[in-house]
């Protein structure tokens, strides 16, 4: 008996939800669709998990003319000779004299005739001649040739700073304001084409990042949070690529240690302004972390010895240089190379610097190597006859290929100033197909420092003196490398 | 305590014992599979076949190890082996002495003790495929110098004595892997490159005996 009490409302209410279900209606949701010198903004609405657009709003704006016979429950719309016949609540469509499928019935809902939007397609297109184009699942339409550039989204989390990348294959103007929790990127350019709607990222100053123009108008909102102190617009390749940097107070004063007393170094001019150096944004990589410690030492693992230097080498650099340094890892997490040298080419850095210990089976041996990336490695993999529209499709491996000679001349001079600052050990410059070096768009040199195997090169190695002098030789030669030709500006 | 939260305990206690049960049978069944993969006595392997004949005449091989000291990051070491019907013998053979190590204390061993080289395939088009054991990777020491002598020692030593191999694909465990200890690329096939050991190529060579 009580088995009867509970299973009758449950059976009820499982066939409430089967028979109601299917007419379930989700919120209204704005979509424009981007004429080629107007637009229109439409409310969407969601039956049965098929997006149904408003057709008479549609057509009056195009100046389509139509005839809406309520007794008959019929909506025609006329173009020159031909004719489109639909009626309430069926799937069926008369065109002239063919039938027409939609994927869903149209609807009536007191003056509004409502048709999935597949009937832009399948029935306004075919009518009119005016072509309809959308992506499934994007809320926007762009009707006859309208320019779509594609806007791509990347956020990452750099440190002390979270970066938003947007890249257009158009010049865009892009104006920042903030309102209380949310940063607005406004962008005055019609008819965007984003990539994706929403970025996945999550961290301690972004919670969400979505690309909004249900208002016809563009732009790009981020839930921040109170982290955020302040924020850097900065455009670059002519305003094609702007990067949005949120900052936190802590920023400035990147490191938890005191920043080291500066010295002015010899090789700095001290009448060389930074608009005459070509290198403005470096990315380290600190070499190994997470699971993959690299060589051990015994007192230290590689991965450790990496990251403290890349922090003393980027206080280095912004204090004595004031140039924009970027870690591709910040802590101790295991990064595959692609993903660090996809920091480099995604912030548009000028050089990129990746640092690793030696280990030699001589535990004699100090010595040390600046590495290139092996010239000409990879590229018998790549089609000869490729024409020019090929080449767009760069194989990752062959990223190097552009900048190696500038990359052959940056280890020049880092085994120059690294020899005149520590004489008692040898720095040799070597090639090698080097994993984080092939795909990296930008000069680019792997610093392998020493030897962990030799235990009173090791204990140098670990020695904040040392590595604060190995920093400012780094930071010469960098200076060095800026002025000189071969470095790449942005 | 009423009768039938008696009954239900049980079945629950029941099922429990039930599902205990059945989870350790998996987890030895894991450990079991996993344990016969590492077991080097396999009864379904076919005896390992000579790798030359006795009628196998002896062919001289320079055999690339790193060195010690010195400009040259490899050194070659000349050594025999013979020369049997099958290129991939000859591989085999010259792979054996790589693991072998060097003969003299100038030069080291380029391969971790334990490695293995599981199977060797060279394709038409004279690419020699090496399946070496996980143990090359995780009992590498690291560093890129040391990594770099290891594939190269590989790579040089197969390509320079045995013409029909031009290229060496590096695979560790049985699948490809980006890198041996995080620095050399290994997802594509590597050339012979003289440029690091104390030997010429051997058009120089040939070149400067005329």
């Amino acid at each position: 008996m009580r088995a009867v009490r509970i299973g009758i409302p449950l059976a009820a209410l499982g066939a409430a939800l089967f028979i109601f279900g299917g007419l379930m209606h989700a919120a209204d949701t704005s979509i424009p669709i981007y004429f080629p010198n107007s637009k229109l903004i439409v409310k969407a609405e969601t039956f049965n998990r098929a997006t149904y657009i408003p057709i008479k709003e549609i057509i009056e704006f195009m100046g389509v003319p139509y005839t809406d016979a309520r007794a008959l429950e019929t909506l025609t719309i006329r173009s020159g000779n031909s004719r489109l016949l639909m009626t309430k609540n069926s799937a069926l469509m008369s065109y002239n004299n063919q039938i027409l499928l939609l994927p869903s019935p149209i609807l009536r809902e007191e003056e509004r005739w409502l048709a999935p939007i597949e009937f832009l397609t399948i029935g306004l297109t075919r009518l009119t001649g005016t072509e309809f184009r959308y992506r499934p699942g994007t809320p926007r339409i762009y009707a006859d040739n309208v320019d779509s550039p594609e806007l791509e989204m990347n956020a990452q989390t750099l440190g002390p700073i979270t970066r938003l990348t947007l890249r257009c294959s158009v010049p865009l103007n892009v104006d920042l304001k903030r309102d209380n929790q949310r940063a607005i990127l406004a962008i005055d350019r019609p008819a965007l084409d984003p990539v994706r709607e929403r970025l996945d990222h999550r961290d301690r100053m972004v919670r969400s990042i979505i690309f909004d123009d249900s208002d016809g108008d563009a732009k790009i909102v981020l839930d921040i949070t109170r982290e955020v102190t302040d924020m850097r617009l900065t455009g670059a390749d002519n305003n094609r690529v702007f990067f949005l940097d949120l900052l936190e107070k802590k920023e400035l004063v990147t490191e938890a240690e005191p920043p080291p007393v500066v010295t002015p170094a010899p090789a700095a001019k001290p009448d060389v302004t930074p608009a005459e150096r070509k290198v403005r944004v470096v990315v380290i990589d600190p070499g190994h972390g997470g699971m993959d410690t690299g060589a051990k030492s015994a007192s230290m693992v590689e991965k450790d010895f990496t990251l403290v230097f890349a922090r003393k080498l980027r206080t280095a650099l912004q204090t004595r240089l004031g140039m924009t340094v970027l870690l591709t890892r910040d802590s101790d997490v295991a990064l595959d190379n692609e993903a660090r040298s996809a920091v480099a080419n995604n912030n548009q850095a000028n050089l990129f610097i990746s640092l690793h210990a030696g280990y030699s089976a001589n535990k004699l041996d100090h010595g040390s190597s600046v590495f290139v990336m092996k010239e000409n490695f990879g590229q018998a993999f790549t089609t000869s006859a490729a024409g020019r529209r090929d080449q767009l499709f760069l194989p990752w491996y062959l990223g190097y290929h552009t900048h190696h000679q500038a990359s052959v001349s940056a280890a020049n001079v880092l085994q120059e100033e690294l020899s005149k600052a520590i004489p008692e050990s040898k720095f040799a410059v070597r090639t090698a197909p080097l994993a984080v070096l092939s795909s990296a768009t930008m000069p680019s040199v792997l610093l392998e420092i020493g030897n962990f195997n030799n235990p009173v090169n090791a204990q140098t190695l670990a020695d904040d003196g040392f590595q604060r002098h190995l920093a400012d030789a780094l930071v010469n030669a960098i200076l060095r490398f800026s002025e000189s030709p071969q470095a790449a500006a942005n | 305590m009423p009768r039938h939260i008696k009954i239900s305990l049980i079945v629950f206690g029941i099922g429990g014992a039930i599902a205990m049960g059945f989870f350790v049978d998996i987890v030895g069944r894991v450990r079991s599979m996993v344990n016969e993969r590492e077991t080097e006595e396999n009864p379904f392997k076919p005896p390992a076949q000579p790798l030359y004949a006795p009628t196998d005449p002896p062919m001289a091989v320079k055999i690339f190890f790193p060195a010690v000291s010195g400009d040259s990051l490899l050194v070659a070491e000349d050594q025999t082996i013979f020369k049997s019907a099958e290129i991939a013998n000859r591989a085999r053979q010259i792979l054996q002495k790589i693991q072998e190590g060097p003969g003299h204390d100038t030069m080291v061993a380029p391969l971790p003790k334990e490695t293995k080289v599981q199977d060797i395939f060279i394709s038409e088009q004279g690419t020699a495929f090496i399946d070496f054991s996980d143990t090359m990777a995780t009992a590498h020491p690291g560093g890129v110098l040391n990594e770099l002598s290891t594939i190269y020692s590989i790579v040089d030593s197969l390509t320079y004595n045995l013409p029909e191999i031009r290229q060496v694909k590096i695979l560790i465990g049985g699948v490809e892997k980006e890198t041996l200890a995080g620095h050399c690329l290994l997802l594509l096939p590597l050339d012979m490159d003289l440029s690091i050991t104390n030997v010429m190529p051997h058009e120089e060579k040939s070149a400067q005996l005329k």
